[in-house]
């Protein structure tokens, strides 16, 4: 499409005037060198004014991509359901890492990705943050290229690098309330957002008016259709390309015995009639904190009827362990059963205090007994009678009766085990087709 | 270049270039997938104990005693002397010489003279004991008397006592599983009599312990071995 050849931008002659002739507000006239076949036209110097700004649009743009496409990259990469280290700097591609942290936390919250129920992991936010950047930076360059611009096209810009913005204040909100913990990368996808707008922002304030004012429609609806375009086609290849595995529904085993002679098990959540599903936890592990979470909100919690079997993994009462793992999981699971009606919340306290209480039964098992009995005084009078501490083992011997695997979290549906690699990023796919399979699915395959 | 066809190449080359990125960690991962092993490959699973101790021959005389005695059935019926002796097939003194591996684990309940009732330290050392089960598979409560007195009373005095401890067990845990768990042996005065050196494990009862005293007792310990 050429050009069109109406250029806002030429000097309007000055009026006559006595006083002492004004200083020129605009840059030199550049020529008209582009070979867009037009008549060559002169024009006035704001689009190189415009250039640096449209640079730093881009180069905010190129950042952000950067960042994008190393988050992207990692939650890939976790697609084969195995554990990796992820990128977690403020600079793009640096601080690999395997252990915790706030990158971690956050691509293995349920905010990372969208239509979990429908993709193993779902659609990741980081590949929509890398379609975006990449069409921001697209029009940044295109725009710089362009031999002139007005506010229309600057008005759209800002309006492109806003979207970026305001999803990053809105992940930042996620990040500090339901998160809890910042992301190095996504920090860096924060300031490449406000970087961008900033360079569309003066770039827009220096513009010229646009001179054909009723044009701005068409062009505006095909730069969007051509954004959308952007996100459409690298989500199309993503739910083409990303890997399956039918393992996820058939589940890891099966329980042989899912009844309850003992009474150990507790209300964890869910509605009466939903679909049974048992959780094998331990109240003091750091993995089980994030499975609660994700279950809570994976949206599925209507559907299920879920209790919790304990399994300490403490050696102080837990004979399968040799070393004590969470130092103190002994004497929280006696209160939850002291007190089943209320199990569910002592431990979602335990789940939230684990280091505090960790560190109390490190230093003497009795102080940790007196905390729990000071925070729930229900149960004063049955910790550490002999009968609790035979539940808590009959509770363990559940789970020898039905071969279990000696780790924490652990979730059946019906009486279907969740492969340990669905309990992340999975699990509301798993979930999700599990109970669409029914309970007893597993027997039929 | 007409700016039109500019557009579109820059549009290609900014949309290409991620599509590419994202179609080939697409296909990495899942061929990483296909080779990946199972995440619980190497996790050990949930069994019951099998401490050290548990050597074959040991192993075997106490399969042979919990058959025996009904252990095994969920019968919990017991064996009295004469039974242990053929059963086990073990002078007194070897019999003894099979728990020697528990005595952290064991605990030695007292009586009174010729009395079957627990008192308030035997009950709480029966209750602790029964508590700390652990991975444990077996329980068993060898009760004996000592050699004062008519050797059929003292059977019937041994029987006594080992239901005792049976009873406050059923009375205090109403444990389900309690019945396939417990075995019972009664001893009387005739057979296994326990030596002073036991008066050195954990007793009921504090102070003074004499070859009589450590013989009025009921011996119960968990048994960490799969038999």
């Amino acid at each position: 499409m050429p050009e069109p050849i109406i250029d806002s931008e030429l000097p309007v002659p000055p009026e006559p005037s006595t006083g002492p002739a004004p200083q020129p507000t605009q840059q030199p006239l550049l020529e008209d060198d582009d070979d867009d076949g037009a008549p060559p036209v002169r024009f006035g110097g704001g689009i190189s004014e415009l250039r640096p700004w449209l640079l730093v649009v881009a180069g905010g743009a190129l950042l952000g991509l950067l960042f994008a496409a190393f988050s992207t990259s990692d939650f890939v990469k976790h697609l084969d359901r195995q554990i990796h280290s992820i990128h977690c700097s403020v600079v793009p591609g640096a601080g690999l890492e395997i252990g915790e942290s706030g990158c971690r936390a956050a691509l293995m919250s349920p905010y990372s990705s969208l239509f979990r129920q429908s993709l193993w992991g779902g659609i990741p936010i980081a590949l929509l943050a890398l379609a975006v950047f990449a069409y921001l930076m697209f029009c940044a360059i295109e725009f710089a290229l362009r031999p002139k611009l007005s506010k229309t096209d600057t008005r759209y810009l800002v309006a492109a690098a806003l979207l970026p913005v305001v999803t990053s204040v809105f992940y930042g909100i996620v990040s500090i309330v339901a998160v809890g913990e910042f992301c190095d990368n996504c920090v860096g996808i924060y300031f490449s957002s406000a970087l961008a707008l900033f360079g569309a922002v003066v770039a827009h304030v220096k513009a010229r008016r646009a001179d054909q004012p009723g044009l701005w429609h068409n062009a505006y609806a095909l730069w969007f259709g051509e954004g959308v375009a952007y996100v459409a086609v690298l989500t199309f290849i993503y739910f083409l390309l990303a890997p399956l595995n039918d393992k996820s529904v058939r589940g890891c085993g099966t329980l042989v015995r899912s009844d309850d002679p003992n009474q150990v098990m507790f209300a964890l959540g869910g509605v009466a009639r939903g679909a049974p599903a048992i959780t094998v936890i331990d109240p003091l592990c750091s993995a089980c904190t994030g499975f609660e979470a994700r279950i809570r909100s994976s949206g599925l919690l209507d559907r299920i009827n879920m209790r919790g079997v304990l399994m300490p993994l403490d050696s102080t009462c837990n004979w399968m362990v040799k070393e004590s793992l969470h130092p103190g999981a002994c004497a929280v699971s006696e209160a939850i059963l002291c007190d089943r009606d209320r199990g569910a919340e002592i431990m979602d306290y335990a789940l939230a205090h684990r280091n505090e209480l960790i560190d109390l039964a490190k230093s003497d098992e009795k102080k940790l007994r007196q905390r729990l009995v000071e925070q729930f005084p229900a149960i004063k009078g049955c910790l550490g009678t002999p009968g609790i501490k035979n539940k808590v083992n009959k509770s363990l011997r559940w789970t020898v009766a039905n071969a279990l695997p000696v780790l924490t979290p652990q979730l059946f549906i019906g009486d279907r085990r969740l492969c340990d690699e669905d309990t992340d990023l999975g699990l509301e796919y798993t979930m999700a087709a599990m109970l669409a399979a029914g309970p007893g699915a597993a027997g039929r395959r | 270049m007409p700016a039109s066809t500019r557009h579109l190449l820059l549009a290609l080359a900014f949309l290409v270039v991620p599509a590419i990125l994202v179609a080939v960690w697409l296909r990495g991962a899942a061929s990483s997938l296909n080779i990946a092993p199972e995440a619980a490959a190497d996790v050990a699973i949930a069994s019951a104990s099998e401490e050290g101790y548990c050597s074959q021959s040991l192993k075997q005389i106490l399969r042979r005693v919990a058959s025996a005695c009904g252990l095994v059935q969920g019968q919990a019926r017991g064996c009295k002397p004469a039974d242990a002796r053929s059963v086990v097939a073990l002078a007194g003194k070897d019999f003894n010489a099979i728990f020697e591996p528990l005595a952290d684990r064991a605990r030695i309940i007292q009586f009174d003279v010729d009395a079957t009732a627990l008192d308030d330290g035997a009950r709480r050392l029966v209750e602790q004991t029964w508590s700390d089960q652990r991975g444990a598979s077996f329980f068993f409560v060898v009760a004996r008397a000592s050699t004062d007195g008519d050797p059929e009373y003292n059977r019937d005095l041994s029987d006594r006592r080992a239901h005792a401890v049976l009873e406050h067990l059923e009375q205090t845990f109403k444990d389900p599983d309690l019945r396939k768990e417990v075995g019972l042996m009664w001893l009387g005065a005739d057979f296994a009599q326990l030596p002073e050196e036991f008066c050195t494990w954990q007793r009921s009862r504090e102070g003074e312990c004499t070859v009589k005293d450590i013989n009025r007792s009921a011996f119960v310990a968990w048994i960490d071995c799969a038999i």
